[in-house]
């Protein structure tokens, strides 16, 4: 476990010697919500929102989630393309171990990235118990693994164009965080958007975190079809990230 | 060759470096029109007034800006690579290359937003089009400006690495939500203190899309003092940008580095 946990130290110390991404992220983050939200909070007239910027604070959390899961899957592929991860793999460490540690410095990242995001949200929301707010940040990190694991599971584009796979990432990110609950309710989506919505893995994110921090059930989706897919996803795609740690890494071309 | 010329060579390299960058092409084409097509349509939903037609003209200074910016993107990357020392070996001062730099960023920005600008007249119908020619050469101008914002905070963060990326996102998110790109100045006046209201007025994206929105959508007759005032916001900060570049090639000049 020790070797565990110096990977694990060994690729989170970049970030937070100088933490300047982080502070940037919580500067953003409080940018967002205390000007774009509250004043896009005061347009926003519909009885199925009382409280936009409320809404709009939760939709962000899922959004950064995205954000610093998607980074860690598109650093693993990076790594491989730049010579890291090769160097990685020669060390006296079994491949599970090896996964066991980027797994582990993904979430560390995640936790330390949306400690003050969150934290300022559920002030915002208040009247919160304390089961609620841990499910809520359980869902976040489900989320964060299977987004991980989804830029992961998509890094064999990688072994033929690093740049293509740049492109659909970086691409796919836009559209999958627009065409989702992240921003505004399923009820306010056009027919046509709102099936393409209920692929995306961040309209079960958003709307499972928002039910339950007491957001209104009825315009969200049923809780068991979110848990269900957020479960399926986490473990579909780190098991496809295990896989390929396992079988295909040391095919990727660097440079 | 004349100076000129040499001038006008470099920037048209540095120009279609810029849409040849596939992964930023993906990003900056979704990112701009999943606003324009989504977000813009389904917050008007939300809202009691026409937010459509609101927003699709802040998207497309929106793009405008982004794209602008990613001229501090291409100087830093030049710095950091070493290609810096390529363009000072060419037959051409540094202030030509400051210029080109500067008119490709201007250039970039201004074919980028057209481009959107075209899905948005698809989208929205607009009263004067020909307005839009009118204000073409103040929002080249103010892209010059704004790339000039970024030539400067690559200036900054040549020594620092990264650091270049963590400037542009604080620049961004601060003219960004500072600006009348997303809500009405009615709105925010009724939430921000005075100093910041003024500030949003004075802000270059906030001059920028209400020309947009009122010359070429809503059809109102130009006011050259509003166009004017494009032209006093940007200036300053193209004049800043290229004198902070000049400085850094200088130095690189000198010194072989920063």
């Amino acid at each position: 476990m020790r070797n565990v946990l110096r990977l694990v130290w060994f690729d989170l110390k970049p970030e937070i010697k100088p933490p300047v991404w982080i502070f940037i992220e919580w500067f953003t983050f409080t940018m967002q919500l205390f000007i774009y939200g509250a004043i896009i909070s005061q347009l926003v007239k519909t009885q199925a929102i009382a409280n936009y910027q409320q809404f709009y604070a939760v939709g962000f959390v899922v959004m950064m989630t995205f954000d610093i899961g998607s980074h860690a899957g598109r650093s693993f592929v990076e790594h491989a393309h730049e010579g890291r991860l090769p160097y990685l793999l020669s060390l006296p460490i079994s491949r599970s171990k090896l996964f066991l540690s980027i797994t582990l410095q993904g979430g560390a990242e995640l936790a330390i990235m949306l400690t003050v995001p969150l934290a300022l949200t559920l002030a915002l929301l208040g009247n919160l118990t304390a089961i609620s707010v841990a499910a809520a940040i359980a869902t976040l990190f489900c989320l964060g693994f299977g987004v991980a694991g989804l830029m992961l599971g998509l890094s064999f584009i990688a072994f033929k164009s690093s740049d293509m796979y740049s492109a659909i990432v970086t691409g796919l990110s836009t559209i999958i965080i627009r065409f989702s609950t992240v921003l505004y309710p399923l009820i306010f989506l056009p027919p046509g958007y709102a099936s393409v919505a209920a692929l995306s893995p961040l309209t079960y994110g958003a709307d499972l975190v928002r039910l339950l921090l007491g957001f209104d059930p009825s315009m969200l989706l049923n809780p068991m079809y979110a848990v269900a897919v957020l479960t399926a996803l986490a473990v579909c795609t780190l098991g496809l990230g295990a896989f390929l740690l396992q079988r295909l890494v040391e095919g990727v071309k660097s440079g | 060759m004349t100076e000129l010329r040499r001038i006008l060579r470099l920037a048209r390299n540095d120009f279609s470096y810029f849409f040849r960058t596939k992964w930023l092409m993906a990003v900056l084409l979704s990112l701009h029109l999943s606003d324009m097509l989504v977000v813009a349509l389904v917050y008007n939903n939300l809202m009691t007034f026409n937010y459509f037609s609101f927003f699709v003209p802040g998207v497309v200074v929106m793009g405008l800006f982004a794209a602008a910016l990613d001229t501090g993107r291409r100087i830093w990357l030049a710095i950091r690579e070493g290609v810096i020392q390529y363009y000072l070996s060419l037959p051409i001062s540094i202030y030509g290359i400051v210029i080109a730099y500067l008119l490709a960023g201007g250039l970039a920005a201004i074919v980028y937003s057209t481009s959107l600008l075209l899905v948005a007249l698809i989208v929205l119908p607009a009263q004067a089009v020909w307005s839009t020619l009118i204000l073409l050469p103040f929002l080249f101008v103010l892209a010059m400006g704004l790339a000039g914002i970024s030539a400067t905070l690559a200036a900054l963060a040549s020594t620092h690495g990264e650091y270049f990326f963590a400037y542009q996102q604080v620049v961004q998110v601060l003219l960004v939500t500072l600006s009348t790109v997303f809500y009405p100045i009615d709105v925010i006046k009724t939430y921000l203190p005075a100093s910041l209201v003024n500030i949003v007025s004075a802000n270059p994206l906030s001059l920028a899309a209400e020309a947009m929105r009122q010359y070429t959508f809503a059809g109102k007759p130009i006011q050259p003092l509003f166009l004017l005032n494009i032209l006093l916001t940007s200036i300053p900060f193209a004049i800043v940008g290229a004198a902070s570049y000049l400085t850094a090639l200088h130095g690189i000049q000198v010194k072989g580095k920063l």
